[in-house]
């Protein structure tokens, strides 16, 4: 059934939206206190497979640590961080159906494919339900074609509060400028903003009227229905009581929003507001999906002129297409991290309290079985995980259980995200977290 | 049993007066009773004397069980189950009176509603899958005295809209359906539902009726087209699925519907030109050839869309096509969307409401993107998202109860055939004042249910939830198992040939309430199926191990008989070709043999269902059918028909256990308690062991209680595998199939059965069966579960189908003319 912490989730899949529960606002920004710790999580997921040669060093067959070895060159911009790196290689997604992308599978652990619904919640939600409430308790942006992220600026393929339950990416860094920013912006987008603003809340008032005289069995479910835009309306109001805090951190407005040259001034606009909501306190788990998870995409900004499938159908490694790809990735991975290393948390910054998973949704390859799937984490999350390592896995255990593992350290218990004891048997020789790759 | 008692239980034993409940108990009626006085002396006289505290039955001590709190409320719910089931007392012990248990059962669903108020409420008896607690015999016989029943009534209430009610309403707004060809019947036409894509999800396409031509394959296609999946969110559950309480509209659902309807807005003014350039939009794809250079796979540009128009021309259009619009074309343009969204006319405040709305957001954002803002609101009006049966216009009856009246009547009434706006005839009908009573609902009910054009996909949903034969394209499998079960090839396609599976039994169904005779019956016992090419397959029949050797050896024999023919060939031609080199030719590659499968024979007229919008380019699903006979003793009815096997498995195997519910529950009409949270509900892992076997962990006695109810009912179904394919064998083992049919309520339906066929049999023929049947049409249709006061309800909808042949027709009729139906109690 429904819980508020449901409902704001969904309101961040919502092009334009905002909320509202009846607490202070200042508390729910995650940690904007600098005693006060909280935990986040990054989900960065590049489509078309993420071959384990394009990121473990050479001459590594077994596990080890990183430090006296060369990144390869297409993660080699987070050479400077490879103590925080940790190269898992090993897991599996047999289950998943991977090939062409497991689409919702590939966060929730089960099968997916084009055109299949979720069929159940994925990770990234059921973190956002563990980690302490914010204001956003999750974000979604998708970076795609130009013409894909203005023709569809929403999207739902990675994401899932639950069974038949996507949510939705954001593609158009002005709509979610003006959902996150609306109240401190200026021009069109303010004008847009007061427009909206306007019209929820004379939704809600028309919503409030034609409840009153409703019978009493139907109170708690209109109720709902009403408290959704009061919801709303209210994060608005509640962003706008912390606006100067958000003046901070919120990214300036420029070209590359309005007259954006390639996709990937886009894609730069996007992953800002990302860490802009996670620096800010507004959110504190942020899913990213380059290539939206299907199997096309495109990367003009970086002079790569071919996109979409053809790029999943060339081999990776030493392939300078797919170089430049991921060294635009790990150049994202490295922004983030400096921004949350800049913010001061705890008797740290924020980065120690973070933990970022870069995968794909396509295993290792755009036509896969799953049988390995590599990731790369980047943090320790507060000392959970291992770091400056790459660790070799027998294979035998899936991506679920990597997934168990990450909200256990989050601190929920969990011995088995999404995947039932019969199915288990077949996919996990374990139980529970992945102890290979725990600090 | 001798058990010693509490000295507690002695007191409450001498305070005991037997059956202390009155004469005349209506269902219902508030208790004026307390535990002291109702429900202490009840479990004294009928539940301590096992459920003492020293060695308690089922480890469960009932001796100081006080009143209900929120402490003590799992024991009580435990009670309540297991006394409205009759399972307690046990058979051999002395039975309460009928009135007696009811109105102990029926106090403790007070009681529960009343403590469990602040902490989430207590809704069991609400739940359809506990509908059966209610005592069948009670329904259908005479009463027994003592009991006097209320002039039935539903509760005034709010209906939300389901997922596809919502998609099939927006879908309205920017596709023209086709209209209904008699020639294919089965075709999706104007009315019917938005059906799941090639991959079982459920969206909203934009324009797809105008593309004709894109670049790359399915999965481009399925990428570069605009579609926008289902918002309202459902549970994907077995059984009813959408009572008007089970859900609301979120936040997260109102902002994103408030995202949809400017998508929506836009393409009902502009057509494709809101989704793509105007370059795309051309007769002559060659024409704009230089403009689709490169790769462009994937992305909307690389979809060319046809200059006809074929969404409907809406006030919508006309306001957005002019430059300086008039108040008259905005209040055009907000009465017809309301309209088409709330599916009735607006009142002259809320026409006004909404185009100050409108107008405002022109003054802000000027007036296209005003238009489209403003407009946006009548999207999540509370009618366009719950369907209102409040009865609030209309006199009291002196029972207390309300009559609905025009709109609301009316849309309950639409509601109950379609999805879609109620036709002209409904609408002049609420309109004009001639929907005011019983025989107006009649007169309108039959002339719809009489006119095939009028497409009516609530019915269809009703068998969808009483059969639940359309999960079988998300049951994910395991591959190996797939294979094991004789399927080969790519496991995705299994996916795709359920969905099929499941649009065919859907025609099916179709065909037979077209005939409207012994509709329960021939659904349950038909020799009839709707095929697509690759069902051949899955009603096939899995090889004994002899059979699969004789393929294989008959497979080596054609082989090397069409060696010796090419060499004899060879010869042949070198003789008439002396020395002459022999031209190469390529051997002819033999056709892939299954050898684990003897696929089936099967032909039939041509047949034509419903399948999606095409989601997925040339890889979409197809229409096209035949109407074929299953193998003769092999398959009876749409319990053995694939599309229902493989919605009652799982990723491995069959699931006895759900296929046995599921006959207990919606053919015989009992009902199966919660399962106690200290069971481990696991069958041991076993690999090479029968499923037969491997469920022998249920015969302990303390989960046969429950079992028994379904076990012996699913076992029959093992002459089938996990896909649906009829065998013999089970590990080069004949398979057992046997079952039985225990202590269902009719001592006739009770005894062994050697197979599902034979179970099937004696169900079809059972009138029980039929009624528990009428009870599930009831559910669907009242959104609620029976009561007892429902009992006249039930039994003369019961009768109508009877004397009318088993006609579905009737027993709507009688279902929608009732009290239940046309009643509501503030």
């Amino acid at each position: 059934m429904l819980n508020r912490r449901n409902l704001l989730q969904g309101i961040a899949a919502g092009a334009g939206s905002a909320l509202t529960v009846s607490m202070d606002p200042q508390r729910l920004l995650a940690a904007t206190d600098e005693s006060r710790t909280t935990k986040r999580v990054i989900f960065f997921m590049q489509n078309q497979g993420f071959d384990p040669k394009t990121c473990i060093p050479e001459g590594m067959p077994q596990s080890g640590s990183l430090a006296n070895k060369t990144l390869p060159e297409p993660i080699s911009p987070l050479e400077s961080y490879k103590d925080r790196l940790h190269i898992i290689n090993g897991l599996h997604g047999t289950h998943t159906s991977p090939s062409h992308s497991a689409f919702f599978g590939a966060l929730g652990g089960y099968r997916g494919g084009d055109g299949v619904p979720p069929s159940a919640s994925t990770i990234d939600y059921e973190i956002s339900k563990v980690l302490p409430e914010t204001l956003l308790p999750h974000l979604c942006i998708g970076m795609d074609s130009i013409e894909n992220m203005t023709a569809k600026p929403t999207v739902a393929n990675l994401s899932a509060s639950g069974a038949g339950q996507p949510i939705f990416m954001h593609s158009n860094p002005n709509h979610l400028y003006q959902m996150l920013y609306g109240g401190i912006s200026t021009g069109d987008i303010r004008r847009q903003h007061e427009a909206r603003s306007n019209l929820l809340e004379q939704v809600e008032k028309l919503a409030a009227a034609k409840g009153k005289t409703l019978p009493a069995n139907t109170q708690k479910q209109y109720g709902q229905y009403v408290q959704g835009f009061r919801d709303v309306n209210g994060l608005r109001d509640r962003l706008a009581k912390v606006s100067d805090h958000l003046r901070e951190f919120a990214p300036t407005v420029d070209e590359r929003y309005t007259r954006p040259e390639f996709e990937t001034d886009w894609h730069d606009a996007l992953l800002e507001l990302g860490i802009s909501a996670l620096t800010s306190g507004i959110t504190n788990t942020l899913t990213i999906g380059s290539g939206r998870g299907e199997i096309f995409g495109a990367w003009k900004g970086l002079g790569v002129e071919q996109q979409g499938h053809n790029l999943g159908h060339m081999a990776q490694p030493g392939n300078p297409i797919w170089i430049k790809i991921r060294q635009y990735n790990s150049r994202m991975l490295v922004k983030i991290m400096e921004a949350l290393d800049s913010i001061p948390e705890g008797s740290g910054t924020m980065m120690d309290h973070t933990l970022i998973v870069y995968t794909s949704n396509n295993a290792d390859k755009q036509h896969t079985s799953g049988a390995n799937w590599p990731v790369m984490l980047l943090g320790n999350f507060d000392g959970a995980f291992k770091s400056g390592c790459f660790t070799q896995l027998d294979g035998k255990r899936p991506i679920n259980a990597l997934y168990s593992t990450i909200l256990e350290m989050a601190g929920a218990t969990c011995d088995r995200f999404n995947m039932d004891e019969k199915l288990a048997k077949k996919f996990d020789s374990g139980n529970g977290a992945v102890k290979e790759i725990l600090a | 049993m001798i058990r010693v008692r509490l000295v507690w239980v002695v007191l409450l034993t001498l305070c005991f007066v037997p059956t202390a409940f009155g004469d005349n108990y209506t269902p219902g009626q508030v208790i004026k009773k307390d535990f002291k006085s109702l429900a202490a002396s009840f479990l004294t006289k009928h539940c301590v004397d096992c459920h003492g505290d020293t060695d308690p039955e089922g480890n469960l001590s009932l001796h100081n069980l006080g009143a209900v709190d929120d402490l003590n409320s799992g024991v009580w719910k435990r009670v309540w189950a297991q006394v409205a089931l009759r399972e307690m007392p046990p058979k051999d012990a002395e039975q309460p009176e009928v009135v007696d248990r009811l109105q102990f059962t029926d106090w403790i669903v007070a009681e529960l509603s009343r403590v469990m108020r602040d902490k989430g409420g207590f809704h069991d008896h609400l739940d359809p899958n506990k509908a059966n607690y209610l005592d069948h015999n009670l329904l259908f016989a005479a009463l027994p005295p003592g009991i006097k029943l209320a002039p039935t009534s539903s509760p005034a209430r709010i209906w939300r809209v389901s997922p596809q009610e919502h998609i099939t309403r927006l879908n309205e707004l920017i596709n023209t359906e086709p209209v209904f060809n008699p020639e294919r019947p089965g075709l999706r036409t104007h009315g019917d539902v938005v059906p799941t894509n090639h991959g079982g999800e459920l969206k909203l396409y934009f324009g797809v009726d105008r593309i004709i031509q894109w670049q790359g394959g399915t999965v481009a296609y399925a990428t570069a087209v605009k579609s926008v999946p289902a918002i309202l969110s459902s549970a994907r559950n077995h059984g009813l699925k959408n009572y008007p309480h089970f859900y609301t509209v979120n936040s997260a659902e109102a902002t994103q519907v408030m995202g949809i309807a400017n998508d929506i807005i836009r393409y009902m003014a502009y057509g494709p030109l809101s989704i793509a350039h105007p370059y795309q939009i051309t007769d002559d794809p060659d024409s704009i050839k230089d403009k689709m250079q490169g790769d462009i796979r994937g992305l909307p540009t690389s979809l060319v869309y046809s200059t006809k128009t074929l969404r409907p021309l809406t006030p919508i259009y006309e306001l957005l096509k002019v430059k300086e619009p008039t108040e008259e074309q905005q209040r055009a343009a907000v009465d017809f969307l309301f309209e088409a969204l709330t599916f009735r006319t607006p009142t002259p405040e809320e026409s006004d409401g909404y185009l100050i709305i409108l107008q405002q957001s022109v003054d802000k954002l000027g007036h296209e993107d005003g238009t489209v803002l403003g407009l946006s609101a009548i999207f999540l009006d509370r009618d366009a998202l719950f369907r209102a049966e409040l009865a609030e216009d209309s006199k009291t009856d002196r029972h207390g109860r309300v009559m609905l009246q025009d709109w609301e009547l009316g849309l309950a009434l639409n509601h109950s055939l379609s999805y879609i706006k109620p036709d002209e005839q409904l609408r002049a009908a609420i309109v004009e004042g001639r929907l005011q009573t019983r025989d107006d609902v009649k007169r309108e009910l039959e002339r719809m249910l009489s006119d095939e054009t009028i497409r009516k996909p609530r019915i269809l949903q009703f068998f969808r939830d009483y059969f639940d034969y359309d999960h079988g394209g998300y049951i994910c499998k395991d591959n190996r198992a797939l294979t094991a079960a004789g399927l080969t090839g790519n496991p995705n396609g299994h996916y795709r040939a359920m969905f099929d599976a499941t649009a065919s039994t859907d025609r099916l169904i179709e065909l037979i309430l077209q005939e409207d005779k012994d509709v329960f019956r021939q659904l349950l016992t038909t020799n009839k199926i709707i095929v697509t090419g690759g069902d051949r397959v899955y009603l096939g029949k899995l090889n004994t191990k002899e059979e699969r050797q004789a393929s294989i050896d008959k497979e080596k024999l054609a082989v090397a008989e069409e060696a010796k023919k090419a060499e004899e060939a060879l010869e042949a031609w070198k003789k008439a070709n002396p020395g002459k080199e022999p031209p190469k030719t390529k051997p002819k590659k033999r056709p892939a043999v299954n050898h684990n499968i003897s696929v089936a024979t099967l032909t039939g007229p041509k047949e034509y269902v419903r399948v999606s919008r095409r989601s997925f380019g040339n890889g979409s699903m197809r229409p096209d059918r035949q109407l074929a006979t299953v193998p003769e003793d092999q398959r009876l009815g749409l319990l053995t028909h694939p599309s229902w096997l493989v919605s009652h498995s799982d990723a491995m195997d069959n699931h006895a256990i759900h296929r046995g519910r599921w006959i207990q529950e919606r053919l015989i009409g009992g009902g199966i308690p919660d399962v106690p949270i200290t069971v481990d509900a696991m069958l041991p892992d076993e690999p090479n062991t029968t499923l037969r076997e491997r469920m022998r962990v249920t015969r302990e006695n303390y989960c046969w209680t429950c079992h028994k109810k379904m076990d012996p009912l699913g076992l029959p179904f093992e002459m089938y595998n996990h896909a649906g394919l009829y065998r013999q064998t089970e590990l080069d083992l004949p398979v057992d199939t046997s079952g039985e049919i225990i202590d269902s309520g009719d001592p006739a339906l009770d005894g062994k059965v050697s197979n599902a066929i034979e179970l099937i049999e004696k169900l079809a023929n059972s009138e029980r069966a039929e009624q528990v049947f009428v009870r599930h049409a009831f559910r669907f249709w009242m959104g609620r579960n029976e009561t007892l006061n429902d009992a006249p309800v039930l039994q003369a909808a019961h009768e109508a189908y009877k004397e009318n042949g088993g006609s579905m027709n009737a027993l709507i009729v009688s279902l929608l003319t009732s009290d239940a139906f046309l009643y509501r109690k503030p």
